[in-house]
């Protein structure tokens, strides 16, 4: 780290990032869309949100140099970097950005130009498509000293990880989270946990600062206050109208899987849940008129979530949970600053795609209990074999023990060429049928 | 000895072996030996997805849709258990179906190994593993003891010494024996019993080696072949016809796993874990592709291989991320590569065919 670029920074995040916001704003106020019927009013506090990530991904520009730059995926234990000043950059956030802005196929076409396969993880693809292209949304992502990657989510992460390090020539360091076909025992999380403290020489050699345990346990506090209070704002749609939808959810969720152990994001969701506790008190939903209430399985349909979430309110349902925005609350109560290396290897081995389908289908039966859900709405995802594979099974047995309409929707997280319009439709048609009889 | 593989079955069973289905890849066949139960792999069944595809979507490799094929047609009746090691985000998802959605009743063993990069904890935590899945095994199956697992592990190394030679015999030239041939025999290991598989691999080895004496007219192009199985079983029967000579093979089901180096750990569970970390770099442990490279180009080198075919089966992740890296550093090296994209046992196509004979022609 050098102390030109420790100074760049600082100046970047101290006036810089400030500077921008207010131009953003102002920038914002020109460009109002008309309202659309169907919805309540919308969110307040997503502006903030906006600001947030723009000034993390405009930080990002300046951090190589006066912070050491890691990236990592969406379910890697985050809280070991944040003890050593890591910056990180979360690809698969990234790669929802491309998608949302409709980008995502064009990247993995720069991806699929070098030989990549077209039936590879889009999420890949588009951030490998971004290595060779430079294209972004985002301005620019700074170049990595680290990857750093957990396979609790998948395998796939390991093989993208591993290629990436092959490119980037940078270490590349893996937090092994054994498959819970059952239930994990102590060997487990002796292995998870010797693995974790055997990382620490490697990344305070990147990072080039000491671990210091203290630290470890207040970061630790904070990502889990941070999960905890994401987990109660995602609860506030067990009210009936519930105050937000799952596709706000899917964009507000940026922060507690990119900023998680930052005190930005407690603080981000801590003014959410007010706002969303001030719309439960006076009866504001954020769908006028909620009829339906429907849960969502898979990873959104990126560049499709604003559509569908027009279509689906003009129908009068709306989306009040998910299984992968859970999936940032779900284990995090785990985490305990009093046992900190097993209560962390805890917390990520258990999350819901490291766990067996029959977990899953638990935790789908009692949502749909919890939150008085009426239709399940599969999105089967091509990128992503490890939510997807097991899904039609998971859909029979739940209509079958709860009399649940659903439908399946086939399509891809960001690759758009993997989405027929007319099929959509068609299937939908139907649904919407099904769920009024 | 039967050549169909239900009727052999049909005959362990008859000695009062249990069978034990094991979905690929890595896993210590010892174990199974040691408890009295056949492991039987199930790679590319040569049946239609037709049952499977009501539980899986069209982007799922073959592998795993024939597997479950296999169990939904009816056809793994003779299976008393599965065993389904953690290959791949796709096999470890079916496993999950099989044990808790298709409602079949035989006992479900799972396998964790360890990912790389593999540092210290990895050894321990493999080793603990196979404790635990002798113990779960052993509920089902017959119980271990230290003598009956010290002796399998010696079968096992008895077999990997036979490969070991084969394979160095037909890297070396001294080994007249067309690539349809040899991969048949060695496949078989997949479901024969251990002393079964190392006599049919010593006479190969023997009648090989007897060929080779004598002078081979136009010897064709020595190449690697990489991939998974090498399924399409049409592929090695057109490059024994072109009279290509297959060198080496990087092929998860052949020498990825049946090529470890034999410890010398008198402890059995030692030995195996030994082993284990001792097989060549593979794409499902997450081994580096670097190691990979290096272990193909040693390969090349030394047995004067001028190509690498990939065998690459449609959706398989693990692979398809290595490939296009592997195949741009060896030809940085020198190296030709076809990468052929395949569906398993759906034959070979006129145009893959063509590709295969003008590559061949290229390498002269
Ligand atoms: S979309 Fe699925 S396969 Fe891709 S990185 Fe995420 S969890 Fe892994
Ligand atoms: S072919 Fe690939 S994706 Fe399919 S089971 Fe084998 S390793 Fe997994």
């Amino acid at each position: 780290m050098s102390l030109i670029g420790e100074v760049k920074f600082e100046f970047m995040r101290d006036l810089g990032a400030p500077a921008l916001m207010r131009l953003g704003k102002a920038g914002k106020k020109r460009a109002r869309r008309p309202a659309d019927p169907h919805f309540g009013p919308p969110l307040k506090c997503a502006a903030r949100l906006k600001q947030i990530m723009t000034r993390h991904y405009f930080l990002a520009r300046y951090a190589p140099g006066a912070r050491p730059v890691a990236w990592v995926t969406s379910g890697a234990p985050v809280e070991l970097l944040r003890v050593l000043g890591y910056y990180t950059i979360y690809p698969e956030n990234h790669g929802a950005l491309c998608g949302a802005a409709r980008m995502g196929s064009r990247l993995c076409e720069e991806a699929e130009k070098k030989g990549f396969s077209q039936d590879l993880c889009s999420y890949a693809r588009i951030d490998l498509g971004h290595f060779f292209s430079g294209q972004t949304p985002a301005g620019r992502l700074p170049k990595p000293d680290l990857l750093f990657a957990s396979n609790n989510i998948c395998q796939t992460v390991l093989y993208w990880y591993k290629a990436l390090a092959h490119y980037l020539k940078v270490p590349f360091i893996l937090f092994d989270t054994p498959y819970n076909y059952g239930s994990i025992n102590e060997a487990d999380i002796d292995y998870m946990v010797a693995q974790a403290k055997e990382m620490i020489p490697t990344l305070e050699k990147v990072a080039r600062r000491e671990f210091n345990e203290d630290r470890f346990k207040e970061v630790l506090d904070l990502a889990k206050e941070t999960s905890l209070t994401w987990g109660r704002v995602l609860a506030t749609m067990k009210q009936k109208p519930a105050p937000m939808t799952i596709f706000d959810a899917f964009i507000h969720l940026a922060p507690v899987v990119s900023l998680r152990g930052l005190p930005v994001a407690l603080a981000y969701y801590q003014l959410m849940l007010e706002e969303l506790e001030q719309r439960v008190e006076r009866g504001v939903g954020a769908v006028v008129n909620e009829r339906k209430r429907l849960m969502w399985d898979n990873i959104a349909i990126w560049f499709k979530v604003r559509e569908f979430a027009k279509i689906f309110a003009a129908h009068g349902m709306n989306f009040v949970a998910a299984t992968y925005t859970n999936a940032w609350a779900e284990t995090i109560h785990y985490l305990d600053s009093a046992d900190t290396w097993r209560s962390l290897a805890k917390a990520y081995s258990l999350v819901i795609l490291n766990n067996n389908l029959n977990h899953r289908l638990g935790l789908m039966e009692n949502m749909i209990k919890d939150y008085a859900v009426d239709g399940l709405v599969v999105h089967s995802a091509r990128s992503c074999k490890p939510y997807s594979v097991g899904q039609y099974d998971m859909r029979r047995i739940l209509m079958e023990r709860l009399n649940v309409p659903s439908v399946v929707i086939e399509a891809d997280i960001t690759d758009s060429r993997h989405y027929s319009e007319e099929q959509a439709r068609t299937r939908l048609e139907a649904f919407f049928e099904a769920l009024e009889d | 000895m039967s050549d169909r593989r239900q009727d052999y079955l049909r005959s362990q069973k008859a000695l009062g072996r249990h069978v034990l289905g094991v979905f690929p890849a890595l896993y210590p066949r010892e174990l199974a030996w040691a408890m009295n139960s056949l492991p039987v792999e199930i790679w590319d069944p040569p049946l239609a997805g037709a049952q499977a595809h009501g539980h899986l979507q069209p982007y799922i490799c073959s592998v795993v849709r024939l597997g479950l094929e296999l169990i939904l047609s009816g056809q793994a009746e003779l299976c008393d258990a599965f065993l389904f090691p953690h290959t791949c985000d796709s096999i470890q998802n079916l496993a999950s179906v099989v044990h808790d959605y298709i409602g079949q009743e035989r006992p479900c063993y799972f396998l964790y190994h360890p990912k790389a990069p593999v540092g210290p904890s990895a050894r321990a935590y493999y080793l603990e593993q196979l404790k635990r899945l002798a113990g779960q095994m052993g509920d089902g199956l017959e119980p271990l003891t230290d003598e009956r697992l010290a002796r399998a592990v010696a079968q096992g190394q008895e077999i990997a010494r036979l490969t070991a030679e084969l394979y160095a015999a037909r890297a070396e030239g001294g080994l007249a024996t067309g690539a349809g041939e040899f991969y048949r025999v060695l496949r078989r290991g997949e479901w024969l019993w251990p002393e079964d598989h190392a006599a049919e691999l010593g006479a190969l080895l023997a009648a090989g080696r007897h060929a080779a004496t004598r002078p081979r007219k136009n010897p064709g192009p020595r190449i690697i072949l990489s991939g998974i199985v090498p399924n399409p079983p049409e592929v090695l029967t057109l490059l024994d016809e072109l009279g290509a000579a297959v060198a080496h093979d990087d092929l998860l089901g052949c020498g990825r796993r049946l090529l470890f180096t034999p410890s010398q750990a008198s402890d059995p569970w030692v030995a195996l874990t030994e082993q284990y970390l001792s097989l060549p770099p593979c794409s499902t442990r997450g081994d580096s592709i670097v190691a990979r490279r290096d272990r193909i180009l040693e390969l090349a080198s030394a047995s004067g291989a001028k190509g690498v075919i990939f065998l690459l089966v449609k959706f398989c992740e693990p692979e398809l991320f290595d490939a296009p890296i592997l195949a741009e550093e060896l030809k940085t090296e020198g190296l030709a590569v076809l990468p052929l994209e395949v569906e398993l046992n759906q034959g070979l196509s006129g145009q893959t065919a063509t590709r295969v004979e003008a590559f061949l022609e290229m390498l002269g």
